[in-house]
């Protein structure tokens, strides 16, 4: 089950900076056909991300642009990684079907494969609740927890069906999962594993992705609609905003310390800024055409965004705010 | 039915699509089951529906919104899903239709790709269900 990690280096250059409104945006290689589709800025002030065509984690030096790859299995395929409470990389690995956990420390990979009677569940996000327990989605219709320490896991069938894709983690500790099939938010109780669904305003929205807010409302990216959209769960009140553009996919959602919405639209091929207080949205433009940043993740003064498209990571600096 | 598909599948080894397998491309279709259906006219998900997709027109599928990565397949020679273009595509999309929106990493073993490709022609036949 454990395997010690094989790692290569590879110097890879700083691509472009620009300036753009009170943001500078950067723009950092990874090697070629790797395929960043989710990034986690680590506790060493790396950044870590999942290549998925090349079933490894990747680990960037922002201060110096080297990169090195640390494969993960045999067939890996690793789609989510996040930063545990333990400092390791978590990883969702729908090509082995299983959790995956990179110890930066001792540099020991540890696999946690889904039960056998789960079949392939297309693992897709995960995330840690209150009392650190790891949640998880699969696409093909499930989402699970996996206990850290002692390696037990168990898998629920998701309401609806296919679907479950980003989850999330309020600061209380709540779990939250969007479904982007089955178009609806699920709260899961961490005691029972039940989950409620919560349906947005608008009809076949496509919830993709959700991320808390520092007062614990949920954000949604809606993948179909256009529209960002944000659940109260005090009030069980919504609020939805279109992205400008003729034709937006709002695929990504992340929100920062500043309570600032980051959202990535397929659609105009960038990313976009959207600032609650005054509803304005403020937009960069990818690295190149087709840059498809699929997750965007990040930690006080970074936003991180990777460029599946493009085998670049997108960092925009944000101090100042 | 399945030895004609393998005569016009060039690229598959000679018999392998007459030996493949619909129960277990059915298995391996739980890789594809998220983003896509064989149910006739179940649409709303993010990849197109693939009942009838062997034989037909690629990037042809009603109401779905393809991305500029496969709307330029025909213009490089995939003008229909073959079973060999299937096998191609399902081998490596991305060397394929580079930019693709789907992000399948692929099928490298290619009894899995003969298996599934049985699978969609069985399922377009009414001998599979979904």
């Amino acid at each position: 089950m454990f395997a010690r990690a094989l790692t290569g280096t590879l110097a890879a250059a700083m691509l472009a900076v620009a300036a753009q409104a009170q943001e500078k945006v950067e723009f950092f290689a990874v090697p070629d056909g790797a395929r960043p589709h989710d990034v986690s800025p680590a506790p060493d002030g790396k950044v870590w991300y999942t290549a998925q065509r090349q079933g490894a984690l990747g680990i960037l030096d922002p201060a110096t642009g080297e990169v090195e790859q640390v494969p993960l299995g045999e067939g890996s395929a690793p789609h989510g990684v996040i930063t545990g409470p333990d400092g390791k990389a978590w990883i969702t690995d729908g090509g082995q079907n299983a959790i995956v956990s990179f110890d930066p420390d001792s540099r020991e990979v540890a696999v946690y494969p889904l039960p056998e009677d789960t079949g392939y569940t297309n693992l897709n996000t995960a995330a840690f609740a209150g009392d650190g327990t790891l949640w998880f989605t699969g696409q093909n219709g499930i989402y699970g927890r996996l206990d850290p320490d002692s390696g037990d896991m168990q898998v629920f069938d998701a309401p609806e069906g296919r679907g479950p894709y980003g989850i999330t983690a309020t600061p209380a500790g709540e779990i939250y999962y969007a479904s982007l099939a089955g178009s609806y938010v699920g709260h899961v109780d961490s005691d029972t594993g039940a989950a409620t669904v919560i349906e947005p305003p608008t009809p076949n929205q496509g919830a993709r992705r959700v991320w808390s807010d520092s007062q614990g409302n949920i954000w949604v990216s809606e993948w179909n609609s256009g529209q960002v959209s944000r659940y109260t769960p005090d009030s069980s009140a919504w609020q939805v905003w279109r992205l400008p553009g003729d034709d937006p996919q709002v695929y990504a959602v992340y929100v920062d310390d500043q309570d600032i919405v980051w959202l990535s639209d397929f659609g105009a091929n960038a990313l976009v800024r959207f600032d609650p207080k005054t509803e304005t949205f403020t937009s960069f433009e990818g690295s190149a055409p087709g840059a498809n940043v699929r997750q965007i993740l990040g930690r006080p003064g970074e936003v991180w965004a990777p460029e599946s498209g493009t085998d670049r990571l997108m960092l925009i600096r944000t101090a100042g705010e | 039915m399945l030895a004609g598909l393998c005569g016009a599948a060039g690229l598959l080894a000679a018999g392998m699509l007459a030996a493949a397998d619909v129960e277990q491309g059915e298995v391996v279709f739980q890789k594809c089951y998220a983003c896509h259906s064989v149910v006739p006219g179940e649409t709303g998900l993010t990849g197109p529906n693939l009942f009838g997709v062997v034989g037909r027109a690629v990037a042809s599928a009603p109401d779905f919104e393809y991305s500029a990565a496969l709307e330029r397949l025909p213009a490089q020679g995939y003008r229909v899903w073959t079973e060999a273009a299937l096998d191609a595509y399902l081998r490596s999309p991305e060397d394929v239709a580079p930019g693709t929106a789907m992000t399948f990493v692929g099928l490298p073993d290619p009894d899995a790709r003969a298996d599934v490709i049985a699978y969609l022609a069985a399922a377009r036949d009414g001998r599979a269900e979904e």
